[in-house]
């Protein structure tokens, strides 16, 4: 089970705001291949709805990625896609994450882009793997968090 | 794979609508979608064809807020139940924390509902997932139509995993609720564990 701590959280979100930043992105997205989103620079001027951004992703990348193996490749590494106004950079890490800038093309570019990703690629790797070794660690996380009682019938009108 | 944030307080479950063409998968998640309260949704997002058959996904983001301190999001998503789209089904079952299998009642449908298990079955396998162990649950759509099998008879049939299941007529809104509370309430008692 993926889980961030409070300081694992700020850290990441810290290293893709400079990554934002640096690349001159609109906004700067960690998400995992199942399509959960994991953390996202602080870009409060990207009004899109990052939740269904990261599952799109995910289903846009792993379709990619079936489609290399069909074509007798053994992985996709990256895909960029391009709207008039933006352009999308994906980028895999360790096989597990994907990495998403998300730029104006008036403001920046691909090669800004991609050469900003990697001078930042081996620290946020780093940190990966951090997390995921704290998390072996763990016998569980779950014990801290009581979510019995949940009232569904809440949620409906 | 649940993913949950301590910082923001926040939990994320996937849970996959799984089964055959046509027996109302979509019309779950957009009933679920069309009646859950403005705040406790975000976008529902369909990539159908033309003729409104899914193509690759639909996915609804529902979110419970205030559970103890933390925020629950459960994930929907549907797969594409026609046989062509073998491949893409496996892709969405990626990660996944719970599945509903929809199962078309008509007699004339149950060949299709008893691939579409084995299909899922084999998916599962391929990504390690023990169905011994996955939040599962069955659901027997659309009993309102002439010409079904009685609900013994899928029940032996597909629910070999003795897993809570339930009668349905998802047009109407007949058993998606109780059908998506099991399922949430199963995802969430193995996070507990």
């Amino acid at each position: 089970m993926l889980s961030l701590r409070p300081e694992e959280d700020e850290k990441l979100r810290k290293l893709l705001t400079e990554l934002n930043k640096e690349s001159k992105s609109k906004i700067v997205l960690l998400i995992d291949k199942s399509g959960q989103l994991i953390s996202r620079s602080e870009s409060p001027a990207f009004s899109s709805d990052d939740i269904t951004f990261a599952s799109l992703t995910a289903g846009n990348v792993a379709a990619s990625e079936a489609l290399s193996k069909l074509l007798g490749d053994k992985s996709l590494n990256h895909m960029f896609t391009e709207t008039e106004e933006e352009g999308i950079y994906m980028i895999l890490i360790e096989g597990k994450y994907i990495l998403v800038s998300i730029f104006d093309k008036n403001l920046s570019n691909l090669g800004i882009v991609r050469v900003k990703i990697k001078k930042y690629y081996k620290k946020l790797v780093e940190l990966l793997n951090q997390i995921e070794d704290r998390i072996k660690r763990e016998s569980s996380v779950t014990e801290q968090i009581d979510v019995e009682d949940i009232d569904l019938d809440t949620l409906f009108e | 794979m649940p993913f949950i944030n301590f910082a923001t307080k926040e939990i994320n479950c996937k849970i996959v609508y799984y089964g055959p063409g046509l027996s109302g998968k979509t019309t779950n998640i957009k009933w679920i979608y069309d009646h859950i309260k403005p705040e406790n949704k975000g976008e529902m997002i369909t990539l159908a064809t033309e003729t409104e058959r899914t193509l690759f996904f639909d996915f609804v983001p529902i979110e419970v807020s205030n559970v103890k301190g933390f925020k629950v999001r459960f994930h929907l998503y549907t797969t594409p139940g026609q046989i062509i789209y073998q491949a893409s089904r496996k892709l969405i079952l990626k990660g996944v924390d719970g599945v509903v299998f929809v199962a078309d009642s008509q007699e004339e449908r149950h060949d299709a509902n008893l691939d579409t298990l084995d299909d899922m079955v084999e998916n599962l396998k391929e990504y390690d997932i023990d169905i011994e162990e996955l939040p599962l649950v069955f659901q027997y759509n659309k009993r309102d139509l002439p010409n079904i099998l009685p609900v013994e008879v899928l029940r032996k049939d597909l629910n070999r995993w003795d897993r809570p299941d339930f009668e349905a007529v998802a047009t109407k809104g007949i058993g998606v609720l109780e059908t998506f509370k099991e399922i949430t309430r199963q995802v969430l008692k193995k996070l507990k564990k």
